[in-house]
């Protein structure tokens, strides 16, 4: 099969590799700060990908001007809501992973995994 | 007409009001948000007759289904509606007492978020909506195990925390595959269309989905952080995770599997790991010391059963299980609720400290015990209709395979039977132990009074005692509701693929 | 022992799903929006009548799913305040070494323009890329600075409370006024549309995204602000 190399193939095998390398680092890491990072970095794939499947072959971003004749595709604007919306829900989540990281360095003063029993998987 | 967007408005008002309240006087929260609660109970039982003869679509913004969001009440949504607003408008009674810190201001606007978390995602007709209300449901309860703010919470929450994001995560990418494929986000009418998309599209948009919410509906090999959060929280907070949040995200994982990936190998497998759950929950709960730890193995074990019955695709299993998760909630909740007062007043968790407690709070021991007896499912209680009739659905269904797993469910319930009984030895034991003893209620009486939890506490408790005797009565018309949310799955189930 | 482990099941994971998603994702993309995404540009004009498609889905389409993103950011806010405790007056930590001359400066000279292009930001939300969000984010940074250059902010803990319930109470306000109107629906399109494309315009939407921004603004000041006090007997 001849595989379009087109920028949206890219993004997709971007946003695969990224969410790929974010759960690796979520897996393997033991830093809690760094296992945070690693949900970050997936999070970003999982975008990625959401706000791809909005793309239009040669489009434009779906906000009218004058500039714009409507005879141009403009890409598909309900994707680029989602990821809006994902986005903030991920930058929650993070604040308050950081939050409660801060609170548990204050009383056990280590933030590696294997250290705390009650971590372990 | 109420309209049913209400039951989600009403208490997100209260929250940001309470926020508001606050800033002056946080000792009216609580109040504030329990009128929130009942009125909106109140509005889900107006919309009983309705929504029984037909389910109420309600549009929002103006655009109808697929284009916007549209909520979508069925008897199905409205049946967990009522099991999610019944439990924590007992569970917000209980807190009254229970949660008597500095901090009960904030308790009473994330307990509220709770609810709206778990209305929302029964009741939404869009497939996105969903993940953002299961994301406040996540959320609110990260928090709300981490609210006492020790180390076992905060482990907890951030074990919780990194679970359940990974969950979360999947969830989203099976929503950019479903997107990415038919371009609509509305259940309805993703389930009218799923049938283009090519098989394996299909299955892989299945899998993310039923790893993203089988994080939250505890589903083995994803449970592990549902011991350490269900143990480490509040116990109120434990009766409401144990009693509908799993229950929830585990019909709402069900649901979409029925109408969207109806793969016969799916509920096979789904079958299976609900039967390794009960066994795993059951046999691990047997060898916990800690009474909350406990209780919540034995959450694993409960929700494991309901999955297996679920995933059986016949009516009568599934009415059961319907059945079987209005048990548990009542059941699992009186459970926690009792066990929270017994850990104030001994100040311990261990099991073997609380021997002879049954002598110095004996209606919260008589309420243990009623609650054992339903959730093992002895005779004239409530649980014995509906584990009877998980069983008898699944022997009915005829293949050797359900048989076989039926056989293990037994296994899972005598075992279960098992630990429960050596706690009520310990109860009822006659030599009491130090901690009991030595236990003080606020009343300060001596060593013989009684310390039984002061009665604002005690009442929920004693309705959801009262229900499992006395349900046996109502179960006409609980049938009756079940029977119609069974009708209203199966209603999306348009054929099993092979 | 572990990591090999995980890299291997990882390994197999990605093989299974990788062939999996190259049937869906190594397909070429389509030349026009699908149903949905077409539907909403049509109407763009006479609906919704913001000029950027992307603030009208956010904010009307889907605005349900802001409220409840609203929510989570609500829900982060209190928790950081539930977990850091009620920190009486914020007490700021000075480091080992303190905010340079520079960093002090630059920082009071930038705080009126990050409230100016916050703005901007929030109430050009309908016809260009912003709106409620970000410029909420521009806003709470302008604090951010302001924590970051030692400066005390001044502003009572209870501020950032009012300003986000209130902006929460106005956004469920304003969908109720589409319940209870004559459009039967919640946070539908009530106020007139005017000229498409002009500052004012689109009705309902400028005001829901006003809304956004005060309450996003307010929900990051007061978290990050919590991260830099500290509660009784614990030391950072």
């Amino acid at each position: 099969m001849m595989i379009p190399l087109s920028i949206h193939t890219i993004l997709n095998i971007g946003s695969f590799g990224l969410l790929v390398i974010g759960l690796a680092i979520i897996f393997t890491k033991r830093n809690l700060i760094t296992m945070v990072i690693g949900l970050n970095v997936a999070d970003v794939g999982a975008n990625i990908l959401l706000v791809n499947a909005g793309f239009v072959k040669d489009g434009t971003a779906p906000i009218f001007t004058t500039a714009v004749g409507s005879a141009q595709a403009m890409s598909d604007p309900v994707p680029q809501a989602l990821v809006l919306t994902s986005i903030v829900i991920g930058f929650g989540i993070t604040a308050l992973a950081l939050a409660l990281i801060v609170k548990l360095y204050r009383r056990r003063t280590t933030l590696d995994v294997s250290k705390i029993r009650g971590l372990k998987w | 007409m109420v309209n049913p967007i209400m039951l989600i408005l009403i208490p997100l008002l209260t929250v940001f009001l309470i926020n508001l309240v606050n800033i002056k006087w946080p000792k009216f929260s609580a109040g504030l948000s329990f009128l929130a609660i009942a009125l909106t109970t109140g509005m889900a039982f107006t919309l009983l007759p309705e929504v029984m003869q037909a389910p109420i679509e309600v549009v929002i913004a103006g655009t109808k289904a697929p284009i916007g969001i549209n909520l979508l009440i069925g008897p199905l949504g409205l049946m967990l509606s009522l099991i999610i607003l019944v439990t924590s408008l007992l569970v917000s009674m209980y807190s009254f007492s229970y949660i008597s810190d500095e901090r009960k201001g904030m308790y009473s606007g994330l307990f509220l978020l709770l609810i709206v978390g778990s209305l929302g995602m029964v009741m939404t007709g869009d497939i996105f909506n969903l993940f953002v209300f299961f994301e406040i449901l996540c959320i609110s309860s990260y928090i709300l195990v981490a609210y006492q703010r020790n180390e076992h919470s905060l482990e907890a929450s951030i074990k919780y925390l990194l679970l359940g994001s990974i969950g979360s995560l999947f969830l989203l990418i099976s929503i950019a595959i479903l997107y990415r494929g038919l371009g609509t986000l509305n259940i309805a009418d993703i389930a009218a269309r799923v049938g283009e998309l090519p098989p394996s599209t299909r299955i892989a948009a299945a899998a993310f989905f039923t790893i993203g919410i089988g994080v939250e509906a505890a589903i083995f090999p994803l449970n592990s952080w549902l011991p350490d959060a269900h143990s480490s929280a509040p116990s109120s907070i434990s009766a409401m995770l144990s009693g509908f949040v799993i229950e929830v995200a585990l019909v709402v994982l069900i649901k979409i599997v029925f109408s969207l990936f109806a793969f016969a190998a799916l509920f096979w497998l789904l079958a299976v790991v609900g039967v390794v759950s009960l066994l795993i929950g059951e046999f691990a709960a047997y060898r916990q010391e800690n009474i909350k730890r406990m209780l919540a193995y034995s959450s694993i074990g409960q929700v494991g059963l309901i999955l297996f019955a679920l995933s059986l695709g016949t009516e009568a299993a599934t009415r059961a299980a319907f059945l079987q998760i209005i048990n548990h909630a009542a059941a699992k909740s009186a459970l926690f609720l009792v066990s929270g007062y017994m850990i104030i007043r001994t100040g311990s968790y261990q099991i073997a400290d609380y021997r002879g407690i049954a002598r110095r709070m004996p209606v919260s021991g008589f309420v243990f015990f009623l609650a054992v007896l339903s959730l093992v499912g002895v005779p004239p209680l409530f649980g014995f209709f509906s584990k009877f009739s998980i069983v008898m659905a699944a022997v009915s269904s005829g293949s050797t395979g359900a048989t076989v797993l039926t056989g293990l469910v037994l296994l899972g319930t005598v075992v279960e039977a098992a630990y429960f009984i050596r706690v009520l030895q310990h109860f009822y034991q006659r030599e009491p132990a130090k901690a009991v003893t030595a236990a003080r209620s606020e009343r300060g009486a001596g060593a013989e009074s009684s310390i039984e939890a002061p009665i604002a506490a005690m009442l929920p408790v004693l309705a959801f005692a009262l229900f499992l005797t006395g349900g046996v009565l109502l179960l006409g018309s609980i049938t009756g509701l079940a029977d119609a949310a069974v009708q209203d799955l199966f209603a999306r189930l348009v054929s099993v693929l092979a | 022992m572990r990591k090999v482990v995980t890299g291997l099941l990882l390994a197999g994971f990605l093989f299974y799903v990788g062939s999996l998603l190259a049937g869906i994702f190594l397909v070429d993309a389509p030349e026009q929006p699908r149903i949905v995404g077409s539907t909403i540009l049509a109407g763009a004009e006479d609906e919704a009548g913001a000029a950027n498609t992307v603030t009208s889905v956010v904010v009307l389409y889907r605005g349900f799913d802001t409220l409840g993103e609203v929510t989570v950011l609500f829900l982060a806010a209190s928790g950081i305040a539930l977990l850091f405790g009620h920190a009486g007056k914020a007490k700021i930590k000075k480091g080992n070494a303190g905010p340079g001359f520079i960093l002090r400066t630059g920082g009071r000279l930038l705080y009126p323009f990050f409230f100016l292009f916050g703005l901007y930001v929030i109430i050009h939300g309908h016809l260009s890329p912003g709106g409620g969000f970000p410029g909420g984010v521009i806003v709470a940074t302008g604090f951010f600075v302001a924590l970051l250059t030692g400066d005390r902010v001044n502003i009572p803990e209870g501020w950032f409370a009012l300003c986000e319930s209130l902006a929460g109470v106005g956004f469920i306000g304003l969908g109720l006024v589409g319940l209870f109107g004559e459009a039967g629906s919640f946070l539908a399109q009530v106020f007139p549309l005017g000229d498409f494309g002009s500052l004012v315009s689109a009705g309902i939407i400028p005001f829901i995204y006003a809304v956004i921004g005060v309450k996003v603004a307010a929900e990051l000041s007061g978290a990050v602000g919590r991260f830099y006090t500290s509660d009784e007997g614990e030391t950072l």
